[in-house]
């Protein structure tokens, strides 16, 4: 099985910048043939590119995003992790999203919107996302993000290479499957 | 006399001096700027929404986004069909200036790149002048060369988007059709002079294509971006925040199949040059010609800034001393035009009639009682004000959050105390105007327009030419941007024959060694420009640490904040000149389609939020402006 992982955000903007701090730690380990860690912050459209310009028997059978995302319903330094249902909001929001895409916004959702809807997404994507709390510009995680950032390493290491892990995941839209209301 | 508001006068010689007899020259009151269009008191809105029911309120909500974002405040009277306040609002602050403080300059030209997530490599190569200024480091001629390339290659991946994903979607069918159905139908029966060229019969065919998601064109241009980025990264190693750019030119190693790899890909560019500039003057042209009203879209005085952009290899010494003489080689001729006239060419000029003023902004104000001015002259001994970057300090406030008192992240930059607009258009003008662009087989101004010949292609030879336009308005500002895919492809092409030339001598040198001072004080100012217009970088470095840093993005000027003279910002002014043509009296089906375009055509790119208030509820339409420079 070919899995990439991919990490998702700005730098030097502390807590919106763990997913590329993910790969960036994650890359400098060894994998095993068929993985790959990439930071995919380079822009929806190019990341549609680059996945496209994949030959079919290299590409990725699953694809794992790591990111900080804002949904303001969970705890900071919260770390959801879900398979996505690769539902596509209407063609008003995707091409919303496009137009994110071309004029440099790089985040979670626009990616995994634009991606999908050029096709270039493989058939599993995994989703594993960290809610910020520091959005300001700056070079270091935040306290509660900083905490969770080791664990989530673990985690995405672990949804990278454990097929069955990653299969158990809940599938839900972007954001993750709601959670009972009491935990919300 | 260049200046008529900054109390600055020039003597025989051209140097200029501070007017005598002006105690204290850079205050509100010692120069007033005029003219141009005015906001209303919010005390008089208040009023008229009180007093009429066709009036409609506006609200705005921050757009927490990302990377920054902007709102759009509008109240709009839908009987008279018109605007009667617009505001522009920068909602988040980012900070860039602060965290450059005391750093190794160098790592300005990767932080700042990140300003932005489409054009990195503009913040970075503005880094890099800025710095090559301050330390004396001068590039050799193929690292110049390149660097036009580079940058030439990043515009044309971002005017094609501008005009067929963002703003082309506002003269779709789609959007078209439901919102000015007689417009349409005109459309449709309507020819396109140029379908020879761009190969659809009608307007109406030309409007279907430019589609959202699924139309020809706009397929076509996400195409064309792939294209562009391609040979970019053959430079710069990375898109959009390159590896390669350093002070004293690129650390790319370019070798002949480097370079044909390149042209393979520019070459594409000669005929989708040649296909956009039909588009879009067919669209421009129906428009006007369906209904003259169109011409009012987005409309604002002729007021515009430009640094000039790609430099000649044989002018270019990165000084300040000779700024005037290797600005006035550029490919694209520096300029300020004010109310459509050439006012100046030159980049000292330029650089002294800058100020930034924070009245209606979330900053302190950092002149004032017990301040002293830290550069009372630039390099050249020519006198500058208090509010010129080199002499401003960003200092975030966000408080008196209100219309009267603050409202935005973003500052009012002024140039002879007039809101000037930024563009690629601006800079088309400027060239087409001073007539100085070195001499070149393909471009030809002519003082009132520019020529361009485009090489064959699938297409024949063609030339093609834009006009200084008789009105400034939305319309223009897209058409404009079309012909820069064309004049920018042949810059490029001149640097690519050019730098063919000092290949084959053997002299493959791209960079000039250099080390930063660790003593003393000095200064740099990178002159440079994105797809979207403007760009500087203003640079303090004290014992090799930087001591100031002052970004000026072409969004700074364009979403700038109504001034302390009262004078609206761009985006405010050409919103509040558009009347509303829509066809429609049903205000919830209202959307706001001329603002949009007149927003749109500034080619904004982060995304911002208009809400306009109806009778039907909350409007909300996305927008797109530029945010990588808001902040400070």
């Amino acid at each position: 099985m070919r899995v990439i992982v991919a990490g998702i955000g700005y730098r030097n903007l502390r807590d919106h910048s763990v997913g590329v701090m993910v790969t960036d730690l994650l890359e400098s380990r060894r994998w095993p043939e068929g993985v790959v860690v990439e930071d995919l912050s380079y822009g929806p459209i190019a990341v549609v590119q680059r996945l496209e310009d994949d030959p079919p028997e290299r590409r990725p059978d699953r694809a794992v995003f790591v990111a900080a995302a804002v949904r303001g319903d969970r705890r900071p330094g919260t770390v959801t992790a879900y398979r996505w249902d690769a539902v596509l909001p209407s063609p008003e929001l995707i091409q919303g999203a496009v137009c994110e895409a071309v004029t440099g916004v790089i985040a979670l959702d626009n990616t995994l919107v634009v991606a999908q809807h050029f096709g270039a997404l493989p058939e599993e994507v995994v989703v594993v996302e960290v809610e910020p709390d520091n959005h300001e510009a700056g070079e270091t995680l935040g306290g509660v993000v900083g905490e969770a950032f080791e664990p989530l390493c673990a985690l995405v290491t672990r949804l990278a290479l454990d097929h069955s892990a990653a299969g158990r995941l809940p599938v839900g839209p972007l954001g993750g499957p709601l959670p009972p209301v009491n935990a919300r | 006399m260049c200046f008529k508001n900054l109390p600055v006068e020039f003597d025989a010689q051209g140097k200029p001096f501070l007017r005598d007899g002006v105690r204290d020259p850079y205050t509100q009151g010692a120069a007033v700027a005029q003219g141009g269009s005015r906001q209303l008191g919010t005390q008089q809105i208040e009023e008229l929404l009180r007093r009429n029911g066709h009036i409609k309120s506006v609200d705005f909500d921050p757009v927490t986004r990302v990377a920054g974002a902007l709102a759009f405040h509008t109240v709009a009277d839908l009987k008279a069909r018109k605007v009667l306040e617009a505001r522009s609002v920068a909602t988040l602050f980012r900070g860039y200036e602060v965290i450059m403080i005391g750093r190794d300059p160098r790592d300005a030209i990767y932080i700042t790149s990140r300003a932005c997530g489409v054009c990195g490599g503009v913040h970075s190569t503005c880094s890099a002048l800025a710095i090559e200024m301050a330390i004396g480091c001068q590039p050799p001629p193929l690292g110049i060369l390149i660097r036009n390339l580079a940058l030439a290659l990043e515009f044309l991946y971002d005017n094609p988007l501008h005009l067929h994903l963002l703003a082309g979607p506002d003269y779709s069918a789609a959007i078209v059709e439901p919102t000015n159905p007689s417009l349409f139908a005109l459309a449709q029966k309507t020819e396109a002079p140029h379908a020879e060229v761009h190969g659809f019969r009608t307007i109406a065919d030309l409007m279907t294509d430019l589609n959202p998601l699924s139309g020809k064109l706009y397929l076509e241009a996400l195409h064309m971006t792939r294209v562009a980025r391609e040979a970019y990264v053959l430079i710069c190693g990375k898109y959009p925040h390159p590896q390669t750019i350093v002070p004293g030119g690129m650390s790319s190693t370019i070798t002949l199949s480097v370079m044909n790899e390149m042209f393979i890909r520019l070459s594409q560019f000669f005929d989708y040059g040649k296909k956009i500039v039909g588009i879009w003057d067919d669209l421009t042209e129906f428009f006007y010609q369906a209904n003259p009203e169109y011409k009012k879209v987005g409309a604002r005085r002729a007021n515009l800034i430009d640094t000039g952009i790609f430099d000649d290899h044989e002018a270019y010494d990165a000084t300040y001393q000779s700024a005037n003489e290797w600005g006035n080689r550029r490919w694209y001729t520096p300029g300020a035009i004010v109310d459509g006239q050439l006012a100046t060419t030159d980049l000292h000029t330029i650089n002294m009639g800058l100020e930034e003023f924070v009245e209606h902004s979330y900053y302190e104000e950092w002149t004032g009682e017990g301040q002293k001015q830290r550069f009372p002259t630039d390099p050249a001994g020519k006198p500058l004000s208090p509010y010129h970057p080199w002499n401003k300090i960003t200092k975030p406030r966000p408080a008196g959050q209100n219309w009267k008192e603050k409202y935005t992240w973003d500052t009012a930059p002024r140039w002879d105390r007039l809101g000037m607009e930024a563009g690629c258009y601006a800079r088309l003008w400027n060239t087409a105007v001073a007539k100085k662009q070195p001499q070149n087989p393909f471009m030809e101004a002519t003082g009132h327009s520019l020529k361009v010949r485009l090489p064959r292609g699938a297409l024949p030879e063609m030339e093609v030419e834009w006009h200084v336009p008789a009105v400034w308005n939305a319309f223009e500002r897209n058409r404009a941007r079309a012909h820069c895919v064309a004049s920018t492809a042949m810059i490029a092409m001149n640097n690519w024959l050019a730098a063919m030339d000092i290949l084959k001598t053997g002299d493959t040198r791209t960079s000039t060694k250099f080390e930063i001072p660790r003593k003393g004080e000095q200064r740099g100012v990178g002159f440079w420009g994105a797809g979207r217009g403007y760009l500087t970088h203003h640079l303090v470095l004290d014992r090799g640490a930087v001591a100031n840093y002052q970004i000026l993005t072409p969004s700074t000027w364009n979403a700038s904040p109504t001034d302390r003279w009262g004078q609206p910002g761009p985006y405010e002014e050409a919103v509040l000149n558009t009347p509303l043509l829509e066809e429609t009296d049903d205000p919830k089906q209202f959307r706001g389609i001329d603002i949009l375009r007149a927003i749109r055509s500034f080619d904004p790119c982060m995304p911002c939020t208009t809400h306009i208030q109806s009778d039907g509820g909350l409007i909300t339409r996305e927008v797109n402006t530029c945010a990588c420079g808001l902040d400070g």
